[in-house]
């Protein structure tokens, strides 16, 4: 009852907003990654696709799990946005180390370099 | 059975002798193998002699007077199941033979100590003598009729390599291939005369044949015998007593005609024919003096080609009369062209060969005629005395350098007076020089068994006669009498051409000498060769033999018109049972009942006389026309008759030369039809064939190019141009990757959606 409320009928910032906040940072961050040249860039992508999924966690649990069926608090979507965070540090960490290396062989970090398992 | 197991270790001494030389003989080198073998065959000769003693011996412990010899032993142990059976059969005959073989085979490994000592396959020599004398000695021990066979083949093969055994001389691989091919036609009819005795008998021993067919010898033609098949006859126990216990069981062929007998006897002696070299295939016997000479003198001339005289001894009984009928006549042919021939060669050891031939026609004819004893006495000493002509010629062959020609000889006796002492020795027991004063007989071997035989022509030509036979059966005494003649005559001839006058070729004569280890053996048979006829009792054990083979015999089997010898019947074509006759003729013994056998016996011995001075017609002669070397024999000899008959002769009659032209020509003519029809006929129908395939082949290779190489390389482009396509898309490149990601997410979202909003119905 109260959540259709809250979606349709808010005058201030609603779900809406947040998904298309979402939504343009996701298409940033997809244009980073196809259209870089630079593995940093393809790995800031990465982040900003991560970061509008974890917009996307945040607000449904804030527009659709506010409360449970006995009124309770549930904050799903924001523990997986902290999971998201975390194995986002944990993936650039790996990323740079091959980064790293791919820099130490090629003598460069552009992926277009990157064809040698080419099929 | 002492007597039986000492044969057996007699036996198998050579043949170990044979096996060790095989396998390390080349390592021993030139003496010592030589020296092994002589040790082994020694000890076999030593073994045949304890052998000998020990029968001889047996006689007393039994009661009887020394020298008859004991209970004859026969051994047997199934080979195969279904009655085939091995097993040895000990006689006087044997243990005799036993004692012979290996006394010759002993003295002969010396000589050849001596004769062979420079050759460089001097150990497979002995290596070769080994298994000879093993094969020779298991023949003698064998058994039962197959098993005489198997050892049969077993000395043929032996005599061939031993005939080659000089095999890069033409002559010496083409005598060999003659003797090996000549003996394979004897044998052919062997075959079949044993398998006639299967079908009849199954593999009998030489009893057990014995006892169903003895009563052969009495078979009148047309008659039919009842074969009795004595099952188990070949145990020890019932040997001892007669067959006449055993029950007699019938075989699956009840009955047999004599001309089926007469058929087998001829057959079976068709392997004598080969083997002893009688008549239509004496050929090879000349040509196998191509061999080394001690092979001459072992094989060649006392013991291997005596085998088939042997082989008529054991097939005697069943032999019918019309079948001793055509040995006889083989073996008067063999003997009288044999002398002839000899009388004209040139080559010493082609004396001898031909000498040997006429000897062996001598003992067939002695087999033919009934003279059981007669044949196989003359068998042993001819042995002795012709294994010393065949050493000494070895001995005078060796002096000179390997020059066998008479005519290059002359003057030797100053060279090598012991070779000329002994080989005159033996010419005088090859002549049989003897005298009989009142009833002793005193005299060379040849002589004792000489005179035997003829005694028993004398009597057999009586005999025949005065049943009803024919005038020509007189031939069978009076060609025997005109070759002991002719023997005498060239046997003086060789010695005179060799040893007397002066040396004809003086190069040859000055560079001959004798050499030690080779005059022993030549000592030691030259005393056999003049106490053999006496001396050792041979002629005894022989008799004895005769008895025991006898013993065999089933009376009720015997037809009853001639149970009674006494009795008349007239069969004009051939008396009845001339050969059994002798066992009742007192051939044996003095005195008996039948009044015409004994007739017969003093008639023969009374013609006897004709032949009493043969040595001293022949000998006088030889010395009176060879007194002076060539020269009375070259006056002679421009006469044209003699002239002619002398090339005629010394071509040995151009029995070769016919050969050649009619049974070589014959399969030549055979051979070139064959010939035309493979080149014309089956090379024909193999090109078409061929050329059927190489069209089909054509096709086939269309078919290939086109159709199934298209389909495999048109798979094999599909399949490329799949990977091709595949492969496109793997760019590398991650951007190219992620848009096409978001490509399929997107479509795979607007699909879903579009899925969804149909299905729903909004």
């Amino acid at each position: 009852m109260e959540l259709t409320l809250a979606i349709s009928s808010s005058p201030i910032i609603g779900l809406n907003h947040y998904l298309v906040l979402a939504a343009f940072i996701f298409v940033c961050g997809l244009l980073s990654m196809m259209l870089k040249r630079n593995a940093i860039g393809i790995l800031m992508g990465v982040e900003l696709i991560l970061n509008a999924a974890n917009i996307n966690l945040v607000a449904f649990n804030r527009f659709s799990y506010a409360y449970s069926p006995d009124h309770k608090p549930m904050l799903d979507g924001q523990v997986f946005a902290i999971f998201v965070i975390v194995l986002a540090a944990a993936e650039a960490a790996v990323a740079l180390a091959i980064f790293l290396n791919y820099y130490n062989n090629f003598n460069t970090i552009d992926v277009e370099r990157a064809q040698t398992l080419k099929g | 059975m002492t007597v039986a197991v000492l044969l057996l270790i007699a036996t198998l001494l050579p043949l170990l002798s044979f096996a060790i030389l095989a396998f390390v003989g080349k390592r021993m080198g030139n003496p010592l193998a030589g020296i092994v073998g002589t040790f082994f065959i020694s000890a076999s000769f030593v073994c045949s002699l304890a052998a000998m003693i020990v029968w001889l011996s047996l006689d007393v412990a039994e009661g009887r007077a020394f020298g008859f010899g004991g209970q004859p032993i026969l051994k047997t142990y199934d080979w195969l199941p279904g009655g085939l059976q091995i097993g040895i059969y000990v006689d006087s005959l044997t243990v005799v033979m036993f004692s012979m073989i290996t006394l010759v085979a002993a003295l002969v490994h010396v000589f050849s100590l001596g004769y062979m000592a420079d050759d460089r396959r001097f150990p497979r020599f002995y290596t070769y003598l080994g298994l000879f004398s093993f094969s020779m000695l298991a023949l003698v021990l064998s058994g039962t009729l197959l098993q005489l066979f198997i050892f049969w083949e077993l000395v043929g093969l032996c005599s061939y390599l031993l005939i080659g055994f000089w095999y890069e001389k033409k002559t010496a691989s083409n005598a060999a291939i003659k003797a090996f091919v000549t003996n394979r036609i004897g044998d052919v009819g062997f075959i079949i005369g044993l398998g006639l005795l299967f079908c009849h008998l199954g593999n009998a021993t030489f009893p057990g044949i014995w006892g169903s067919l003895g009563n052969a010898g009495m078979a009148q033609s047309g008659q039919v015998l009842i074969l009795p098949m004595v099952q188990g006859s070949a145990g020890a126990a019932e040997l001892s007593g007669s067959l006449q216990k055993a029950e007699p069981q019938f075989t699956r062929f009840p009955h047999v005609t004599t001309t089926m007998l007469t058929l087998m006897g001829i057959a079976l002696f068709c392997g004598a024919i080969g083997k002893s070299a009688q008549f239509p295939l004496h050929v090879w016997l000349p040509d196998a003096m191509e061999g080394p000479t001690p092979v001459s003198a072992l094989i060649h001339a006392a013991t291997m080609v005596a085998a088939g005289v042997y082989l008529v001894g054991r097939i005697f009984p069943i032999l019918t009369p019309d079948a001793k009928l055509f040995i006889a006549i083989i073996g008067c042919v063999t003997m009288t062209i044999a002398a002839l021939i000899a009388m004209a060669q040139t080559d010493i050891k082609r004396v001898l060969a031909y000498s040997t031939l006429s000897q062996l026609g001598l003992m067939i004819l002695a087999m033919g005629i009934g003279s059981w004893v007669g044949g196989l006495f003359h068998l042993i000493t001819h042995a002795f005395f012709k294994a010393l002509l065949f050493l000494g010629a070895g001995n005078v062959i060796h002096a000179a350098h390997h020059e066998q020609e008479l005519t290059e000889f002359g003057g030797l006796w100053r060279k090598i007076p012991y070779t000329a002492i002994t080989f005159g020795v033996a010419v005088f027991a090859i002549a049989g020089v003897g005298v009989t004063v009142g009833d002793t007989m005193i005299g060379f071997a040849g002589y004792f068994s000489k005179d035997l035989i003829l005694h028993h022509a004398g009597a057999f030509a009586w005999l025949a006669t005065k049943e009803g036979g024919h005038t020509a059966y007189w031939l069978f005494f009076w060609l025997p009498t005109i070759v002991a003649y002719l023997t005498a005559f060239y046997m003086t001839r060789c010695w005179m051409l060799t040893f007397a006058g002066r040396p004809r070729n003086q190069k040859l004569y000055d560079r001959a000498r004798e050499t030690p280890v080779m005059y022993i053996p030549l000592a030691v048979l030259s005393v056999l060769s003049v106490i053999g006829g006496t001396a050792l009792g041979a002629r005894q054990m022989i008799e004895s033999a005769a008895k025991e083979t006898n013993n065999y015999f089933d009376p009720r089997l015997r037809p009853p018109a001639v149970a009674n010898p006494t009795a008349k019947v007239a069969q004009p074509a051939h008396f009845a049972g001339f050969s059994t006759a002798w066992q009742n003729a007192g051939a044996y013994a003095h005195g008996d009942t039948s009044t015409i056998a004994s007739d017969a016996y003093r008639l023969g011995e009374r013609s006897l006389k004709y032949v009493s001075f043969a040595f001293v017609v022949g000998i006088g002669l030889g010395i009176l026309v060879y007194s002076k070397g060539l020269t009375i024999p070259n006056a002679l000899l421009r006469v044209p008759p003699l002239r002619w008959l002398n090339i005629w002769l010394y071509r040995a009659m151009y029995f070769d030369e016919m050969y050649a032209g009619v049974v070589v020509a014959c399969t030549m003519a055979l051979a070139t039809v064959a010939a035309v029809v493979d080149r014309y006929v089956i090379d024909a129908l193999v090109n078409l064939s061929a050329r059927v395939v190489r069209r089909g082949a054509v096709l086939a290779r269309l078919c290939d190019q086109f159709v199934l190489d298209r389909a495999v390389s048109a798979t094999a482009e599909m399949v490329q141009e799949i990977g091709a396509a595949a492969r496109a898309p793997q760019t590398g490149r991650i951007r190219t990757y992620v848009t096409a990601l978001m490509v399929a997410v997107a479509l795979s979202l607007a699909g879903a959606i579009i899925v969804v909003l149909s299905t729903t119905g909004r």
